[in-house]
């Protein structure tokens, strides 16, 4: 496993309803990364369909592995690539089950997939009318370190987070499609989720105009200290790379010991009083 | 909530650089050629058309004067062409009045003194002139309604809401007269009454029997979910005024939503028909 790593973060618009070109733009994206020698290129939620795409998702969503992951697969294998992207998956098992999921291929090929846990459905989201929630956090033991995935409104709940980093992540990549009422709860809880799992977080979020909303980018890079080490623009496509050393989290963490002093005896009492809310 | 002014600032370069680049961005992927606007002289048709030409060039947007004998003013035409000619964007005028006379003889129920029937007959001539510059100039249709005027239901159905965008339909009164004061609207629009000019001596605020400063903030607690008891006692004024608000607000929901129809089959236009706004 690498201890050093360097990770790019594709900020792109995506053009609604067309995976072919949405599939287009990944692998340019991916061929310029790699010649900037990244390891790990991450697109944002829904990259491969755009993300206001109301019932039109039933037509566009796949299952994993299916034509788009294979494409993906594919690229990553061709350019030596980890590649992280988001995508509607349709359950195996149903003809209308869909998931909000993000997909983990390397050079080897497909790696892992994980499910958004919590889907808005408030304010302008309809998630849950169209996705069904994932069940699992998601961590992926890779040649690039231990990687742990979360999308979007997830960020908001600090255990699924928390989940991962127990499970190993020395990486959580959070992929998202955030609307630019949204940037500073954004900005805050990349931070906070880094420093207080002393992990290293990668955002990336989707940038152009989609019914009106306007996502606004920032997609970045906070280290286990919380120091934002990249930063892409806000409203404007970017690819922007970062060095990430795994050695930086022990300082940190012998500094702040969130994970020594953990109380799990309060996790059931959390448990409780969120069943009786 | 503490429901005072400042409430509704915003950071106005932020708003200014948001409404362009969604202008911009309609224009671009409907591959159309640029936006007809009918210009009536007042705050928020100047700010539109100021903030569509910023947006995608004077030279694609087109402002529509439309006066009428009836409630004609000068004043109105001028600063229509001041806007125009500071932001560098094209007018051109054309007298609808024949066009109202004729349909003022041709209706055989015509009433010379309801104002309202008559008004929106001019709201929706309007309409018709500016659909008809935009059809055959392969051109979108820019609204200019704002948000107060759009929740009290304070336009006409079919008439001056009429447009395939809205871009400050998400901004009271009040906030439209800080954006267009950001913008460099010129003073004198932006200090002038709110009128829709569809009758003589029309004025909004008088209409409406509220300033737009307290019907702002009333709407804003509403927006916010805020019970009407709060909100009168916050602006220390009468519950009745409050209640009067929410009831014209909720009431007119039918003129802003799309038609509704009888739910009768699998997938229902205006209802579960839920498709994304734009195909490309």
């Amino acid at each position: 496993m690498k201890e050093k790593i360097k990770i790019a973060l594709a900020q792109i618009s995506c053009k609604r309803q067309d995976k072919a070109e949405n599939l287009t733009k990944i692998e340019k994206t991916v061929i310029k990364a790699k010649k900037q020698a990244a390891d790990l290129i991450i697109f944002p939620e829904l990259s491969l369909t755009g993300y206001v795409v109301r019932d039109q998702i039933y037509e566009l969503a796949e299952t994993i592995p299916g034509p788009s992951t294979k494409v993906i697969e594919n690229i990553a294998k061709k350019t030596k690539a980890h590649i992280i992207f988001g995508m509607p998956e349709l359950s195996k098992k149903t003809q209308a089950t869909i998931y909000n999921t993000a997909v983990l291929v390397g050079p080897e090929g497909f790696i892992g997939k994980y499910r958004k846990m919590y889907l808005p459905t408030h304010s302008v989201f309809e998630e849950k009318r169209y996705f069904r929630p994932g069940y699992q956090a998601a961590v992926f033991d890779t040649e690039l370190g231990k990687i742990g995935l979360i999308i979007c409104y997830d960020i908001f709940f600090p255990e699924i987070s928390r989940l991962t980093r127990l499970k190993g992540a020395q990486l959580i990549v959070c992929i998202s499609a955030s609307p630019s009422i949204r940037r500073t709860f954004f900005e805050t809880l990349t931070v906070a989720r880094a420093m207080e799992n002393t992990a290293f977080l990668a955002y990336v979020n989707l940038v152009g105009i989609e019914d009106g909303l306007q996502f606004w980018g920032g997609s970045r890079l906070v280290g286990p200290n919380g120091k934002i080490l990249v930063q892409a623009k806000y409203d404007d496509e970017d690819l922007v790379m970062c060095d990430v050393d795994y050695a930086d989290i022990r300082p940190v963490e012998t500094f702040v010991p969130t994970l020594k002093d953990l109380r799990p005896e309060l996790f059931d009492e959390l448990k409780n009083q969120a069943e009786n809310l | 909530m503490e429901l005072t002014p400042p409430v509704l600032n915003l950071d106005w370069q932020e708003v200014e650089t948001k409404i362009k680049r969604f202008i911009k961005d309609y224009v671009e992927k409907s591959g159309t050629k640029g936006l007809v606007l009918g210009l009536s002289g007042g705050i928020d048709s100047c700010t539109v058309a100021a903030l569509s030409a910023l947006a995608i060039g004077g030279d694609k947007v087109l402002g529509l004067i439309l006066p009428e004998k009836e409630t004609y003013n000068r004043k109105d035409t001028e600063h229509a062409e001041l806007v125009a000619e500071k932001f560098g964007f094209k007018t051109k005028t054309v007298d609808i009045t024949s066009t109202l006379k004729a349909f003022y003889t041709s209706i055989s129920i015509f009433d010379p003194t309801d104002n309202v029937c008559k008004g929106n007959i001019k709201a929706r001539t309007r309409m018709i002139y500016i659909y008809y510059y935009a059809n055959r100039l392969n051109m979108l249709v820019c609204g200019s309604s704002d948000k107060s005027e759009t929740m009290m239901g304070y336009f006409t159905k079919w008439g001056d809401v009429a447009a395939d965008i809205s871009p400050i339909m998400d901004l009271y009164k009040t906030q439209v007269r800080k954006l267009a004061q950001h913008i460099g609207t010129p003073k004198a629009i932006v200090a002038k009454p709110s009128s829709p000019a569809l009758w003589k001596g029309q004025l909004a605020e008088s209409e409406l029997g509220i300033k737009y400063e307290q019907l702002d903030l009333i709407l804003y607690g509403l927006e916010h979910f805020m019970k009407t008891e709060e909100i009168a006692k916050q602006l220390n004024v009468e519950k009745e005024l409050v209640n009067r608000v929410k009831h014209r607000w909720l009431s007119a929901e039918h003129k802003r939503r799309m038609l509704l129809t009888s739910k009768l089959e699998y997938r229902t236009i205006g209802a579960d028909f839920r498709l994304p706004r734009s195909y490309y």
